[in-house]
């Protein structure tokens, strides 16, 4: 078990570093400068000698092959380096804006599985009936919709028929005021679990139907076992690893994917950040929310891999090798 | 971890696609929508509209949807339903290419990959973990962002996107079928590498990767409209359905046209492919085969 | 695992019931305050961003500053006077003043201000508009004498900037300008948290009535939409718009009060005369005469705005038809075209910001539309603000859409464009003898309406060049809940008057 964790973080070695060498490349082959976007529409007044020590200061004068081994050695020192935008060093601001972004995920993931999984068993079980219908045709409609559309259209219905808000800019952690923190962060986490939970459903009443259609199945029904614990205790055991893949990969999309919902509902989470840094050409930044989400993913994908084995005994890791 | 390994298809005569596609009801409504979404867009495309699409008309702006405007008119009192046609037409370019692209990226690089295995498999592969390892949106920000926004670099930050994911999915049935008999006699029997790869190889990726074709325009529909909507994608004055919508978002209180429709529009378009590639799903896979009625 | 997902369930529904009655706004008297753009940056004499001026002007405060009427009333000077043949400005500074930290302002503040302006290695936003400064003398600690090269009249209202905001001596010596907030104004800054959130405190020791309020809370919402839902929710008391198609949203609003002031900022179709056929000056004016203003205004803005010539401020504004081709003439503009060779058009590139102002790009498709009546076929090239904003110091466009600051006084607001020294001279994209000789006139003449007189001349002839196009000004827009009392919309956009404040709900 140990022997495996450590051949996986081994491998994620050159994952990270290509993650982090995309990055560096993309972002210097990137039009506009990290100084003029800072300074903004009337930046003709500095002069050349200010924009030379602007960028000493933040280390964009050097070559770029020299850029990047400074970055990162300095990276694997945990120093990611300074913001030119927040004047502060990047890992703070990503740690100060992360809880945000993964509580949104985390709740978007726990949404979609709430109404994904029951509908997909039931949709399985209840095969072609009424619910099976309805059950498809949310998920088709929770596939086809945008979530820039259904988060404006939350926005749009609330405010216009409402009057209410979830959230203007006043963001509160769950810690302050869990209540107010729950009020602000739930139309965001519905917003991103609608389309979430469509592929929960799919998932998993393909993979109920997969296994409702085995022999041992047939077996536990023809044992006379009552249908509900048939359902229950062997068939949606093992309808749940491909559920589990695709939710873990979906929340590791999600950490880094939720640039849109965080714009429209004005929360500052990882997402808002990076869509900034970017525009704003804060290189520091852009790379170090870059590693960031890729070391997230690669952790999650490391976790789904291990939730595998405590779902379904058969696939062991220890007896490889 | 216990790689699934699929038989490969083999060809049905007598039974074309299309009429086993027909005798399915998501492959039927689906292949409807993408037809109506396919004319519509070729109408957009050869500027077949009720009125030109860029024509502005001060007088008539903000006009609720009538029988001389189907679907109303913008802050120019342009012509929402000749918009429409022409977003059809620009964001199906946009995801047509942009699969093209992945699709072939993909599949030259998959099964190549596969067929010759070893180091070289591992290498590439890890370069798509790469890929594969940033968050889909994420990753086409940056890709815009570096070539400029545009119809053109939309499409390929979408390519680039995709193509790991159609370098999986080609590489894993070249994986199963290359050790195969029928492989391996060719081999013996000397025919050129790469022969064997397109003759013998790559018809038994098809299936996997038709289904996944339709999936991924979905998705590229959608992209497009999430980066257009981010300013990022298509640029004004050419119209696309989510530049169209993030136009909308200020005035949709006042206008609330000017978002039903692009929203319906896309949503139907999506849905459109989404269901085709169930449909294909069903017909293709034999597994699932009479699963869905 | 059930029951987790019970609790969660149950925990869900209760936040969504919630949710629902509306969130409650606590009675505090803090202003909350919401915006679309942040600052930028904490020190006053570099910055140059709309945003950031909105909030320095609360933090910090100039010598002089403007009304609603853009007269010059007193700040930090409490009286000024220029020697008559205006070489020599004095100002009397106000006693009993304190910076943030405690210190006392006096005229050495002063001095040490100007120096820093003037320092080229600063890069101060404002410097060109003190070069006359040629030395200051302070007399005693209360009196501040600067000595001019030459007679320079606008001196006056330059000082009454953002970028000529005073600081103290001790925070310029040890370069702490640059990244901490310590001015004299109403309010302090308690903390900035950039893209989010900024908090200030009422300063106690404001030497002027008020602040009324505790102190105020901006929250920056990126997307005017958003903020315009969270007036009518009524968790936001006050609210710095720019996009008019909200704006309009709210004229009706009986529940929210859409504050409108005429606006010194101008939007404009800047030509570059330095590229070809817009170096030809029939194909320049052909463009202004195939160009309905009011049709700009009305598609790109709703109708919200006013078509505009060169000069925004209200005193030196003259009635638009004396200026060249304001009405749309088609033929003119065919037979310009004609005259210059061009009959068969040509394809013109236009630049614009994609969110800045929120109208650009509908500015740009509405000309594209017209201008395509005489031939002439517009690309429009929508860029990201970093890249318009290098690519428009660069002057690398054929045409851009662009929304310029304007400033009270013709001078200063041109001085950069339209003289062979300016420094935006390359971005302006012309000069000519006449233009020059103009705002030299402008600068040096004392009489007001020999001055109005100069400035009307200097209109009609560059509209007559076209090297620009002038369109229209859109008005500068806050909208606030109606217990908000005491606010006064200026022209400059400026907040100051949020120290007057008061929350009566």
């Amino acid at each position: 078990m140990i022997r495996y964790l450590a051949q996986r973080f081994i491998a994620f070695v050159p994952i990270l570093l290509g993650v982090s060498i995309l990055i560096f490349l993309a972002i210097r082959l990137v039009p506009g400068n990290a100084i003029i976007a800072m300074l903004g529409t009337e930046a003709g007044m500095l002069t050349e000698n200010q924009r030379r020590a602007l960028e000493a200061y933040f280390g964009l004068d050097k070559p770029i092959v020299e850029q990047y081994f400074v970055w990162l050695g300095n990276a694997v020192q945990g120093n990611l380096g300074l913001s030119v935008r927040h004047g502060a060093p990047v890992l703070d601001v990503i740690l100060a804006r992360f809880p945000i972004t993964l509580q949104l995920s985390v709740m978007a993931m726990t949404i979609a599985l709430l109404i994904g999984l029951p509908l997909g068993v039931l949709s399985a079980v209840r095969h072609n009936s009424i619910i099976d219908l309805f059950g498809r045709l949310f998920a088709l409609v929770g596939l086809a919709m945008p979530n820039f559309l259904l988060g404006t259209l939350i926005i749009f219905v609330l405010s216009v028929y409402f009057h209410i808000l979830p959230n203007s800019g006043d963001y509160v952690s769950f810690a302050e005021d869990p209540s107010r923190n729950l009020q602000q962060m739930i139309f965001p986490a519905i917003t991103l679990g609608f389309a979430f939970s469509a592929s929960v459903m799919r998932t998993t009443r393909s993979a109920m139907l997969e296994v409702l259609g085995q022999d041992y199945i047939r077996t536990a029904r023809s044992k006379g076992l009552r249908e509900f614990v048939v359902n229950r205790r062997h068939a949606l055991k093992n309808a749940l690893i491909p559920v589990i893949t695709i939710a873990g990969v979906e929340l590791g999309y999600l950490l880094g994917g939720t640039v849109i919902v965080e714009e429209i509902f004005s929360l500052p989470g990882l997402g808002r950040l990076v869509f900034n840094a970017i525009s704003q050409r804060d290189y520091a930044l852009v790379q170090g929310i870059a590693l960031f989400i890729a070391v997230n993913f690669v952790i999650i994908n490391l976790a789904v891999d291990l939730l595998y084995t405590a779902v379904d005994p058969r696939i062991s890791y220890a007896s490889k090798n | 971890m216990p790689v699934k390994i699929e038989p490969p298809v083999e060809r049905r005569r007598g039974q074309g696609l299309l009429p086993r596609l027909l005798r399915n009801r998501s492959g039927t409504v689906g292949l409807a929508l993408v037809t109506f979404y396919l004319l519509v867009g070729l109408f957009g495309l050869l500027g077949i509209t009720p009125r030109p699409s860029l024509e502005q008309v001060p007088r008539d702006r903000l006009k609720p949807p009538s029988e001389q405007y189907w679907m109303g008119t913008d802050i120019f009192g342009r012509d929402i339903a000749s918009r429409l046609m022409e977003g059809a037409a620009n964001s199906l370019q946009v995801a047509l290419l942009s699969v093209a692209t992945a699709t072939l990226a993909g599949t030259l690089i998959g099964t190549t990959a596969g067929y010759v295995g070893g180091r070289f498999d591992n290498l590439l592969m890890r370069v798509m973990d790469v890929f594969f390892a940033l968050p889909a949106l994420l990753l086409a920000l940056l890709v815009v962002t570096v070539l400029g926004p545009g119809l053109y670099s939309t499409a390929f930050a979408i390519a680039v996107v995709y193509t790991p994911i159609f370098a999986r999915v080609a590489r894993a049935p070249v994986l199963s079928v290359k050790e195969m008999e029928f492989v391996t006699a060719t081999r013996a029997l000397g025919l050129p590498e790469a022969r064997i790869l397109a003759r013998h190889v790559l018809p038994n990726t098809l299936a996997p990767l038709i289904v996944q074709v339709s999936l991924a325009l979905s998705w590229a529909l959608l992209t497009e409209a999430g980066l257009s909507f981010l300013g990022l994608g298509t640029q004004p004055p050419q119209a696309s359905w989510g530049v169209m919508l993030s136009e909308s978002r200020g005035i949709a209180e006042l206008a609330p046209w000017l978002m039903i429709f692009p929203g319906v529009a896309i949503m139907l378009g999506v849905l459109g492919w989404n269901l085709l590639g169930d449909g294909l799903r069903d017909v293709l896979d034999p597994r699932l085969r009479g699963r869905e009625s | 695992m059930k029951r987790h997902a019970r609790i969660i369930c149950i925990l869900l529904l209760a936040a969504l019931i919630g949710a629902l009655p509306g969130l409650a706004q606590d009675e505090s008297n803090t202003l909350i305050m919401a915006r679309a753009a942040d600052a930028t940056g904490l020190d006053p004499h570099t910055q140059t961003a709309f945003a950031s001026f909105r909030l320095l002007e609360l933090i910090y405060e100039p010598l002089v500053t403007l009304d609603a009427d853009l007269n010059v009333v007193p700040a930090l000077a409490e009286s000024w006077e220029f020697n008559d043949d205006a070489t020599q400005l004095t100002l009397n500074l106000r006693d009993g003043v304190t910076f943030h930290d405690g210190s006392e302002f006096d005229s050495g503040d002063v001095k040490a201000t100007f120096e820093r302006i003037l320092d080229e290695a600063t890069a101060a936003a404002s410097r060109a508009n003190f070069l006359t400064i040629e030395s200051i003398d302070t007399p005693d600690p209360l009196t501040v004498v600067f000595n001019l090269s030459q007679a320079d009249v606008p001196l006056l209202s330059a000082l009454a900037s953002v970028n000529a905001s005073i600081a103290s001596s001790e925070a310029i010596e040890s370069g702490a300008i640059a990244t901490e907030a310590n001015g004299t104004g109403p309010f302090i800054l308690d903390e900035w948290v950039p893209e989010e959130q900024t908090t200030l405190s009422a300063n106690e020791n404001w030497w002027g009535e008020g602040p009324f309020v505790d102190g105020i809370e901006v929250r920056i919402i990126p997307d005017e939409t958003s903020i315009l839902a969270a007036l009518r929710a009524g968790t936001i008391d006050f609210a710095l718009l720019n996009d008019p198609l909200v704006a309009t949203l709210l004229v009706d609003d009986p529940d929210i009060i859409l504050n409108r002031a005429p606006a010194l900022a101008y939007n404009v179709l800047q030509l570059n005369g330095r590229r070809e056929p817009l170096d030809i000056l029939e194909v320049r004016q052909a463009i202004s005469c195939a160009i309905d203003r009011q049709e700009v205004i009305d598609t790109a803005a709703l109708g919200e705005g006013e078509v505009t010539g060169p000069l925004t401020p209200p005193a030196f504004q003259i009635p638009t038809d004396e200026l060249f081709c304001y009405q749309k003439d088609l033929d003119m503009a065919r037979s310009l075209l004609e005259q210059a060779g061009m009959a068969d058009g040509f394809t013109l590139n236009v630049i614009a910001a994609n969110a800045e102002p929120p109208t650009a790009l509908a500015t740009a498709q509405n000309i594209q539309a017209q201008l395509a009546e005489i031939g002439i076929t517009v690309e429009i090239e929508s860029l990201e603000l970093s890249v318009y904003v290098d690519r428009w110091l660069a002057a690398d466009f054929d045409a851009a859409v662009a929304q310029n600051g304007g400033r009270p006084d013709p001078y200063t607001m041109y001085a950069r464009y339209w003289t062979e020294t300016g420094n935006l001279n390359t971005v302006a994209g012309y000069i000519d003898d006449t233009l020059d000789d103009l705002m030299a006139q402008g600068r040096a003449e004392t009489d007001p309406e020999a001055r109005y007189e100069i400035f009307a001349e200097f209109q009609r002839y560059i509209t007559e060049m076209a090297p620009w196009v002038w369109l229209y000004v859109s008005p500068e827009y806050t909208a606030q809940q109606p217990y908000v009392t005491g606010f006064v919309p200026n022209p400059t956009d400026s907040l100051y008057s949020l120290a007057q404040v008061q929350l009566e709900r």
